[in-house]
């Protein structure tokens, strides 16, 4: 359990402000393509 | 969701060719992100949020569309000097017009829905209804679309597992979702990468 925290913390430490703002990139351009687009999804799970 | 996959496939291209000219890969920079947010909050209400996008009238989330786009328009214009930006704004106007011209919904060309859909579920449909309420799209004739060019008309190739009809307006802002991506941030720093290796390795 120690150790399982302790590893969170030393990747947690490797988080710095240039990960963060890639991840806050990639949700601002996901929502504006989400937003922008309307194509049709029919394949796979069909018309909802 | 279809779209996605160009955030996607743009990203690991950006990383990639960034790693592959030893520099850290920087993905571009937003101004007015506030914008952004609030432009997509009433398409996230409207048809991607399970629980509210049912209790929206088909008349309240065409509106809903129509604002949504305008705002992100907006945006978009604000951001236009980003690589890529140009594209993907000229994408979502077309996607614009093709809406407004034809009642608040972007029309889906019934001859291509058929393609892809048993007609005993189109004509459950029925022309000028939704999809679905998770649906941008209302089934049309093509004879009945105004801008029938810029309409849901294009099928997605044979070889793909997932089937999807897509517009002129979306190839342009997968394009530009993707070149943002790939080529990142401009003025990166060269040698950057290096930089970090031999502070990383100092400490």
């Amino acid at each position: 359990m120690k150790n399982t925290f302790n590893k969170f913390l030393f990747s947690a430490s490797k988080i710095n402000k240039v990960h963060l703002q890639i991840v806050w990139s990639l949700i601002a351009l996901a929502m504006l393509v989400l937003g922008a687009g309307a194509p049709e999804d029919v394949g796979g799970v069909g018309i909802r | 969701m279809i779209l996605l996959l160009s955030v996607v496939v743009g990203a690991l291209t950006g990383w990639g060719l960034a790693r592959w000219q030893g520099r850290i890969w920087q993905p571009p920079s937003f101004q007015y992100p506030a914008l952004l947010v609030i432009g997509f909050l009433p398409q996230w209400l409207a048809f991607y949020f399970e629980p509210t996008r049912r209790l929206f009238s088909d008349e309240v989330a065409s509106a809903c569309l129509v604002l949504s786009q305008t705002l992100l328009l907006g945006f978009a214009g604000l951001n236009i000097s980003l690589s890529g930006l140009p594209f993907l704004a000229l994408g979502l106007a077309l996607n614009l017009l093709v809406i407004v011209a034809n009642g608040g919904f972007m029309p889906l060309v019934a001859e291509s829905a058929a393609r892809l859909l048993p007609q005993d579920i189109l004509n459950l449909i029925g022309y000028g209804e939704r999809i679905s309420h998770a649906s941008k799209d209302i089934l049309m004739m093509e004879s009945a679309i105004r801008f029938p060019w810029l309409a849901d008309r294009f099928v997605s190739p044979d070889y793909f597992s997932y089937r999807f009809i897509f517009s002129l307006g979306d190839v342009w802002i997968a394009i530009g979702a993707f070149l943002l991506l790939a080529v990142g941030r401009k003025h990166t720093p060269q040698g950057a990468l290096g930089k970090e290796h031999d502070q990383q390795n100092h400490s």
